[in-house]
């Protein structure tokens, strides 16, 4: 794979054969030219319809079709949408809460606050019934209103949730009827579960603040305890991209030569513009606000848990939803390319949408400095909160990365962790840790995962996002 | 030939996910050695227990039986074995139902029935299962190979 270096922290794959565009990599360091997920970067910029360049974040690495950390807006006139393109856990987003509590006064009670949040928010394997069924009237409400929905049944931080959410929580365009009865089937009793893998709910500490001006505008303090969770549509979401699949894959070549040549099955796309296009992206829309809804749940058992935990009361615990992002998903924005406005519609794929100050979409209280980017590391070491800049606007479509990206494979990871005790190992640095499934803890171990502080550290460098705060793991819960 | 658990089968590495393989004389060998690593990936290695018997309790999705699977879809071998392999994982994640054995009845590209019998998953003597949301067509494949036939897919977990 042919790269060039464009400087320190971005390489170029120039544009050749069937790509309508260049790729683009921002990188740690120079990018390995065997990686195949740089191939999947080539064969993103096949895409009909495909602006300006496929992108690629720091934490890239190998995908179906897109690769995980990839960007691409097209033209949704005569462009295409691809399910590869969000993934399959559809709006796997994450957010932060901040609370007015101090570490110290958490650390003591520690123990219990964590098994209260284990009891409480169901994790692992088939979790369901944090809440009673939904019914398909009960439903279809989810899908069209996301967060608003778990909100108005008294799920929240505080009252100005849906102002701090991406979207404010709900995609306008969703379309219940296109969310299929076997999708509705894994997803009617999985609202307010947290999932497994890689999704997590954590207790965290503000360890240390980059920006003060920054940090004062998000409410984050340094000693405050935070709570992060990050989880997605769970069953509902997977089956509306597997359908989505099945249904485009097959008839591809019937939009023209552009499609039939695309060099990957997985890139399975339609028009934006055609019936499978406006299908699946209803679905999706949909299976987001379902996403959306999950957290909120989530929010409102997970905040209630804290506070009876610690005998605190609500108002005393102080919490606040800083803000809440998708990593996966299609969305129509508006964007400036080569100075025209012009309306896309932007893939983000294991990417985060960073809008930079100014920006009328970032939430009223944030627009001065920008839209909080939200970038979880692993259970040992740390997360960040980053903003969104100008730069990102010109450069990556208002994107940035969104996690620390696998290093080692499950099986590596267990084999790595084949006669260690992850939990206690965790517990000697303070890090109490609790998981549904036994194998968990090995394979989501820190050495599992590249290390985020490089990965944001590259976005930094690069003027794509700004360092704020760092957030460091006291407590976590997983599947 | 009805294939019972176990059956031999792989695990193949992948850094965000898992790949599954296994081999056959016929396709239909490999197929069913696909399908029940599947169900031993979702066990855990742990045993896995009879249908339920009787009916479900209310709210609770019945389990395990013997099942005809007939799906339609996919341009070759791979992408229809895809789908089978899909059906086989909706009834996990819906009835956290495991295929213990398998009778492949036909598999050509485009088609394929299967006889599945299941077992109930059990969240003790499976805790160690993987949890696979999605089969994926990523690096699917469904070929000869060495006189015999080799297929593997990407899972997504």
């Amino acid at each position: 794979m042919k790269l060039h270096r464009i400087h320190d922290w971005l390489w170029e794959i120039p544009r050749e054969g069937g790509m309508k565009v260049p790729g683009r990599v921002y990188s740690d360091g120079p990018p390995a030219p065997d990686d195949p997920a740089l191939r999947q970067v080539a064969n993103v910029a096949h895409l009909p319809g495909i602006v300006k360049w496929s992108l690629a974040m720091p934490d890239i690495h190998w995908g179906y079709g897109f690769p995980i950390g990839g960007v691409a807006a097209v033209d949704p006139e005569r462009g295409a949408v691809s399910p590869g393109g969000v993934g399959y856990d559809i709006n796997c987003g994450v957010r932060v809460i901040t609370t007015r509590l101090d570490a110290g006064e958490l650390r003591p009670r520690l123990r219990q606050a964590v098994a209260r949040l284990f009891h409480d928010v169901p994790t692992g394997v088939g979790s369901s019934h944090a809440i009673p069924r939904l019914s398909e009237a009960e439903l279809d409400a989810v899908l069209r209103k996301g967060a608003r929905w778990a909100v108005g049944r008294g799920f929240a931080a505080s009252g100005d949730d849906l102002a701090h959410c991406e979207e404010g929580g709900a995609l306008a365009g969703a379309d219940p009827e296109a969310v299929s009865a076997r999708a509705r089937q894994r997803g009617a009793d999985q609202l307010g579960t947290l999932g497994s893998g890689n999704h997590f709910l954590e207790l965290d500490r503000v360890a240390e603040v980059y920006d003060e001006r920054v940090a004062a505008a998000f409410g984050l303090c340094a000693g405050e305890v935070a709570v992060q969770i990050h989880s997605g549509s769970r069953g509902l979401g997977y089956q509306v991209c597997d359908e989505s699949l099945a249904e485009l894959a097959p008839t591809m070549a019937r939009y023209g030569p552009d499609y039939a040549a695309l060099p990957d099955p997985q890139l399975a796309c339609a028009p934006v513009a055609s019936p499978a296009g406006r299908r699946y992206l209803g679905a999706m829309q949909a299976a987001a606000n379902f996403a959306w809804a999950n957290r909120q749940v989530m929010t409102g058992l997970a905040v209630r848990a804290l506070g009876e935990a610690l005998g605190r009361s609500q108002r005393d615990l102080g919490a606040r939803l800083l803000y809440d992002v998708c990593h996966n998903v299609a969305k129509l924005e508006s964007h400036v390319v080569d100075g025209v406005p012009r309306r896309l519609l932007v893939h983000r794929k294991g990417a985060t949408r960073a809008f930079g100050p100014g920006d009328p979409r970032v939430p009223e209280a944030y627009r001065e400095v920008g839209q909080p980017v939200l970038v979880p590391g692993d259970m040992g070491r740390c997360s960040y909160v980053l903003v969104g800049t100008a730069r990102a606007m010109q450069e990556t479509f208002g994107s940035s990365c969104h996690g620390a990206g696998r290093l080692l494979s499950r099986h590596q990871a267990l084999k790595a962790a084949r006669g260690r005790s992850i939990d206690r190992e965790l517990a000697e640095r303070g890090i109490e840790v609790l998981s549904r499934g036994r194998k968990t803890l090995g394979e989501e171990m820190s050495e599992a995962y590249k290390d985020v502080s490089r990965v944001v550290g590259v976005m930094a460098a690069a003027g794509i996002s700004r360092l704020v705060a760092r957030l460091e793991p006291m407590g976590v819960i997983k599947g | 030939m009805r294939y019972v658990l176990p059956q031999p089968w792989e695990e193949l590495p992948h850094t965000a996910d898992v790949g599954l393989a296994a081999s056959g004389a016929t396709p239909e060998e490999a197929l069913a050695r696909l399908v029940l690593g599947l169900g031993a990936m979702l066990a855990g290695g742990g045993g896995v227990g009879p249908a339920a018997a009787g009916r479900p309790a209310p709210g609770e999705a019945a389990a395990g039986g013997e099942a005809r699977i007939d799906v339609a879809g996919g341009a070759d071998l791979a992408q229809t074995a895809v789908t089978l392999l899909r059906e086989v994982l909706f009834r996990f994640a819906t009835g956290r139902e495991i295929p213990v054995a398998v009778e492949v009845l036909s598999f050509a590209p485009g088609r394929a029935t299967a006889d599945v019998t299941f077992g109930r998953w059990d969240p003790e003597r499976n805790a160690e299962g993987a949890d696979v949301k999605a089969v994926t067509y990523h690096a699917a494949r469904f070929e000869r190979e060495g006189g015999g036939w080799r297929a593997q897919v990407i899972l997504d977990t």
